[in-house]
């Protein structure tokens, strides 16, 4: 499913840069030994150029052999501790961009853990996932590279330009004049270059989600036969992306000779000039200086392209950064009140004291409601689709907070209770079970990791599907949907999970609906048991749980319709007899 | 198709398929060399021809291979080699525009694209066999970054060594023309650039996957945290998740330094002996102009300027044989799925089934999902007649999907057949079975397309009315109506999204809508609560009549109006009859009935 495309790149900010540079205060002794050897490293390259220039202008050119053999042991020696300095370099550098890396991905994940449920309703898990991949590693390439492969190209050229420009001022200023020829070059290239990559790209991703939606609708294509016209709209992508793939390609098939022919043109100008200046009896410039600025020249113009494709890197840098720091920036909806305190043992009253509750502000979905449980009633909640069952769990839950009125668990507030510990004190089964990737084993001793399979066998006795649970093997590994084990296994083991945990409240969100008419009726009677003790809120279309519930509220358009008991609301004759005679009916 | 030689000969196949067109862009490569080459000699000849002017004792400038130089002198015979250089510059700036887009239009225009249309029009005619046992994101990779890689073999190995062996002769035939001596000594060093590169990608490629690896873990941990959040919330396991995540991404740290310990030696190896080159050719070079065996510029400085490139190229090497790796290990998992047979298909001699009266027969059918496997459908022998509503029952794993699924030969019988209007259904036109028949699944997949386009999925010509017809037969209209925009509603993509009932509605029109006369519902209210499944039993009424409909299910209600129960287990089957029948008889179905009962009264 595509998304609106993200921008690529985004203008230098120097407020991301300082946020940026922040990650690295923490490793300062390394940050600041890199840009030590940084900055040798823009001298010492320039250095070495001069070197070669130098030894074969002097000795080589004026026939000093002894003295050639000193000028090469010392450049041996100096090309020697040059490249220890590169070793360090990058290994500093490279540490750095790890660590940088490392500390953003675990913030960003602790972030998330903060968030509330309607974080996860409102957030696509594509554009999750990208914070912690792609724009982290953009960042990390800002960090490590950017500045310190700037610095070493920016001090090569400013070093190798002022050696130039003492040797021959006239023939720099040649140099210099290329210059910005190359630059604007380099701009226009890469500008052009960033556009085909991105149309590249969005015609990739339409390739790839029609290829994903392919393969999991395969079943329906075949089924429908309609295998060519899904190959001739694959085939339409395929061109499509191809053409973008041959564009930039032909943009970057221009460049690079581009900047070859420059570098020819730059030779032939320097050979005319040099040789004019040599030859010309007034000037008589060395013609060894023409050799030096041969090798010197190079240094000169190939930062700018360096320059141009960091200047690029840190462009994408910053979109990766500002995308990353506008996910660690949004604030929790809602988090727990400072002075909210752990409940220690929950007894299991809970109540609503005219809640009024809505995802989105002006669109309530509970109005006013009200109600009381007892410690270890059954609540069973009846109505139709989005009539707000489900809120009512998910206040419960404290997943949400009511926008008016209170929830109160104990007579105290909720808001007042700190949301793990009310977790840890509550079960939920729900239809749409998440199991995680893993066995069977290790998703039912989800909160109980000690627990042993003696208990899980013992939890799954008293609910009555230990031969499923069984069948389906604790050892068994849980994979990809469809794969491994079926829906309604998949919910036995939520139950198991659940039940595991010995929650003081439990909630039970269609939990059976996907078992056989069997397992369903063996986990139903073991349930009458399980609830005991324990305050449960139930949404079921067995008839037999919401007739033995000790507090049925109907739910209607966001309000309790009609409250009590299975027989009080039978007598009634209002809604819910009207339900449950059609019911009768339709079974 | 040879379906059993190697990857490597298929690649090899890959690039002899498109040879005129390889040995083109080869060509046009040494051509490019060439031409650098000679750019590189004349800025060598130009400096000599000025210290030739200047001081007539330095050597007299040459052109390398013996070419005579113009008899000119002073300015003007430097401006003849400047403009040379230019002249040569542009000839060759034309010829690399011309080869790149050579090799783009081979490769990104003709290669990758035969090699995705082939892939994906394989993978739509391989059964379901296939697809089960093959995961789907790997599919897609082969799809995406698989057929990227078989390409690489082309551009990236077979025309880039090719072009490294040839440029590799003409530097050194080069190098040998100014100085045989100088050559040797210079290059002695270099081998060891050959060792010290596939060193390095020996030791780091194993450690890349497994970095690799590593990070996938870490992505799939977030993955799941973030789709099973009400889980970790319900369960208050954020801090056990949080640990997950950070050993993870610790693990991912550790082997990042582990390969950038290594990694931040091996640039300044390879500079390192760049170095030793140029230093002995600086000493013994240096001697040698000295001595007046060498000039300085056509000699010292172009040699300097060829080691580079030299090294430069030795150095890609590595780079070649890790694309060679990749692209052999893509080439298998592509090759796997074009070998792959459809094992399904239509015969050369298959029937057309223009027409059906929905008669189907299961002749002692045996089906197991694979070999040593116990069977999922046991000797099953049913007939069902026209107009009949058939319902399967029996518990989880019985048999119900797979005898659905034999209908339309998404797989075929190991024995037994299965009879349409008593012919053989392989014998039959499979596009023309499949159109006879209509098809709902437990979970329906739904296409990100208009409401309009997901119904006409099997008949793309079909008409508004035909597709509004077929809406209504589902009892779908109402809903879709109530859309805002109606049947052009999106679906996905941030467009609309539809309750459980509401798609299986909509999946119950896409089956009707071509009027099939036979109708198979696997299961379409397994994973939905009981008002829902109300609203889609409501369409399935209205979408029954007139055809011959199957259903497996669990629930009591979607069985109200059979016509004939089939009872399975193990595969087996256990009873079958009328309802009335088999609510006399015990069994599966009294047993359910009764506990319907117990929960009633």
């Amino acid at each position: 499913m595509s998304e609106p495309p993200e921008p690529r790149q985004r203008p230098l900010d120097f407020r991301l840069v300082a946020r940026l540079f922040g990650y690295t205060i923490k490793y300062r002794g390394l940050r600041n030994a890199l840009t030590v050897l940084v900055l040798l490293r823009s001298i010492q390259i320039p250095a070495l150029a001069w070197g070669i220039g130098a030894i074969i202008n002097g000795p080589v050119a004026s026939g000093d052999t002894r003295g050639l053999w000193l000028a090469i042991a010392a450049y041996s020696a100096f090309a020697i501790v040059t490249e220890i300095g590169f070793h360090y370099r990058s290994k500093l550098a490279l540490r750095l961009g790890d660590l940088v890396m490392h500390d953003q991905r675990a913030e960003v994940f602790r972030h998330l853990m903060r968030m509330p449920m309607a974080f996860y309703h409102e957030t696509k898990l594509g554009r999750i996932i990208s914070r912690i991949t792609s724009d982290i590693e953009a960042i990390r390439v800002g960090v490590q590279d950017v500045f310190f492969v700037t610095i070493v190209q920016l001090g090569q050229m400013i070093v190798s330009g002022i050696l130039m420009f003492l040797y021959e001022p006239a023939l720099f200023l040649l140099v210099a004049g290329i210059g910005p020829i190359l630059w604007f070059l380099t701009r226009y290239f890469q500008t052009r270059i960033g556009e085909n990559l991105r149309s590249m790209q969005e015609s990739f991703s339409r390739v790839t989600s029609n290829v994903a939606e392919s393969i999991s609708g395969i079943r329906v294509t075949q089924g429908f036969s309609r295998e060519a016209i899904n190959a001739s709209i694959f085939r339409g992508l395929v061109a499509d992306h191809s053409r973008y793939n041959i564009g930039a390609a032909r943009t970057t098939g221009v460049f690079f000779p581009l900047l070859e022919l420059n570098a020819q043109l730059f030779i032939a100008l320097l050979l005319v000039v040099g040789g004019w200046r040599a030859m010309d009896q007034s000037i008589a410039m060395p013609v060894n200086d023409l050799v030096l600025f041969f090798f010197l020249a190079n240094l000169f113009f190939q930062p700018i392209q360096v320059i141009g494709n960091q200047y690029n890197a840190a462009l994408t840098a910053m979109a990766g950064a500002e995308r990353l720091f506008s996910l660690l920036d949004t604030p929790p909806q809602w988090s727990d009140a400072e002075d909210a305190t752990v409940i220690d043992r929950i007894d299991g009253r809970v109540e609503f004291r005219s809640v009024t509750f809505g995802y989105a502000a002006g669109d309530p979905v509970l109005k006013e409601v009200s109600f009381i449980a007892e410690p270890g009633q059954t609540i069973a909640l009846v109505g139709h689709t989005g009539s707000g069952k489900s809120s009512i769990i998910n206040l419960v839950a404290k997943f949400y907070l009511a926008q008016r009125g209170a929830v109160e668990i104990d007579g105290r507030d909720i808001k007042t209770i700190t949301g793990d510990s009310i977790h840890r004190q509550m079960g939920i089964v729900q239809q749409h079970n998440f199991l995680f990737t893993g066995t069977v084993r290790e998703n039912i001793c989800l909160c109980q990791p000690s627990a042993t399979d003696a208990d899980i066998e013992a939890v799954c006795n008293r609910l009555g599907c230990l031969d499923e649970i069984r069948s389906i093997g604790l050892g068994t590994s849980v994979t990809e949907q469809g794969a491994g084990i079926s829906l309604g296994q998949r919910q036995l083991v939520c139950i198991a999970r659940a039940m595991l945990a010995d929650p003081r409240i439990l909630i039970l969100d269609e939990a059976t609906s996907a078992v056989d008419t069997f397992t369903e009726r063996r986990i139903q009677r073991a349930l009458g048991t399980l609830l005991q003790g324990r305050t449960s809120f139930v949404v079921a279309h067995r008839l037999s749980t919401i007739r033995n519930a000790d507090l049925v509220l109907v739910l209607d358009h966001g309000r309790i319709i009609e409250s009590g008991t299975h027989f009080e609301l039978l007598l009634g004759g209002g809604t819910y007899a009207r339900l449950y005679r059609e019911f009768l009916r339709g079974e | 198709m040879t379906s059993r030689s190697g990857p490597l000969k298929r690649l090899l196949g890959l690039v002899w398929t498109h040879r005129g067109e390889c040995v083109l862009i080869i060509f046009l490569q040494v051509l490019i060399l060439s031409l650098a080459m000679g750019g590189l000699a004349l800025s060598g000849v130009g400096i000599d021809v000025i210290r030739h002017e200047l001081d007539p004792a330095a050597p007299t400038a040459r052109f390398p291979f013996g070419f005579a130089l113009p008899a000119l002198h002073g300015m003007p015979l430097v401006g003849f080699v400047a403009g040379l250089i230019l002249a040569l510059a542009i000839i060759r700036l034309g010829f690399n525009i011309f080869y790149t887009r050579r090799v783009a239009d081979l490769v990104q225009g003709r290669i990758v694209v035969d090699l995705r249309n082939g892939l994906y029009e394989k993978l739509q005619r391989l059964d379901f066999r296939f697809f089960d046992a093959n995961a789907s994101g790997a599919l897609i990779n082969r799809l995406t970054g698989d057929v990227q890689s078989v390409r690489l073999f082309v551009d990236g190995v077979v025309i880039q060594s090719a072009i490294m062996a040839i440029s590799l002769g003409v530097y050194l035939i080069y190098m040998l023309n100014i100085h045989i001596g100088l050559t040797l000594a210079c290059l002695a060093a270099t081998p060891l650039l050959l060792v010290v590169s596939v060193a390095f990608s020996r030791i780091v490629r194993p450690r890349y996957l497994d970095h690799r690896r590593r990070v996938d873990r870490l992505v799939l941990w977030l993955t799941e945290t973030v789709r099973g959040i009400t889980v970790i919330k319900a369960f208050a396991q954020e801090s056990m998740a949080r640990e997950r995540f950070e050993a993870a991404n610790d693990s991912v740290r550790e082997q990042q330094f582990a390969i950038h310990r290594v990694l931040s030696f091996y640039a300044p190896s390879v500079n390192g002996i760049t170095q030793i080159n140029l230093v002995i050719l600086l000493a013994y070079g240096g001697w040698l102009v000295i001595h007046n065996e060498v000039a300085l510029g056509s000699g010292l400085v172009v040699f300097a300027g060829i080691l580079q490139q030299f090294s430069g190229q030795i150095a890609s090497i590595a780079t070649i044989m890790n694309s060679a790796q990749q692209s052999i290990a893509a080439a298998e998992r592509i090759f796997e799925v074009i070998d792959e047979p459809a094992a399904i298909a239509s015969g050369p001699d298959a029937r057309p089934l223009t027409t059906s009266t929905g008669r189907i027969v299961f002749d002692d059918v045996t089906f197991a999902y694979g070999p040593g496997l116990p069977p999922a459908l046991d000797h099953v022998t049913f007939t069902a007649e026209p107009g009949q509503f058939v319902g399967i029952i029996g518990p989880t794993g019985a048999g119900k999907s797979t005898l659905l699924s034999l209908i339309p030969r998404f797989y075929d019988p190991d024995s037994g057949e299965i009879r349409i209007d008593d012919l053989n259904v392989r014998d039959l036109d499979l596009g023309d079975l499949r159109h006879r028949i209509g098809l709902v699944f437990q979970e329906s997949f739904l296409f990100s397309a208009t409401i309009a386009e997901n119904i006409a999925f099997g008949h793309p010509a079909a008409s508004r009315d035909e597709i509004e017809r077929a809406a209504r037969t589902a009892a779908a209209d109402l809903f879709i109506e109530a859309l805002r925009d109606g049947y052009d509603s999106r679906l996905h993509e941030g467009g609309v999204s539809l309750s459980g009932g509401q798609r299986q509605r909509l999946a119950l029109a896409r089956a009707v809508l071509s009027d099939p006369a036979i109708l198979i519902l696997d299961d379409p209210t397994a994973a939905v609560d009981t008002e829902t499944e109300r609203e889609i039993l409501k369409g399935i009424e209205r979408a029954r009549r007139g055809r011959t409909v199957f259903i497996a299910t669990h629930r009591l209600a979607a069985l109200r109006g059979a016509s004939l129960l089939i009872s399975l287990d193990a595969g087996r089957v256990v009873q079958i009859g009328t309802p009335g029948e088999l609510a006399a008889a015990p069994g599966y179905y009294r047993t359910l009935l009764q506990l319907e009962r117990d929960d009633d009264v």
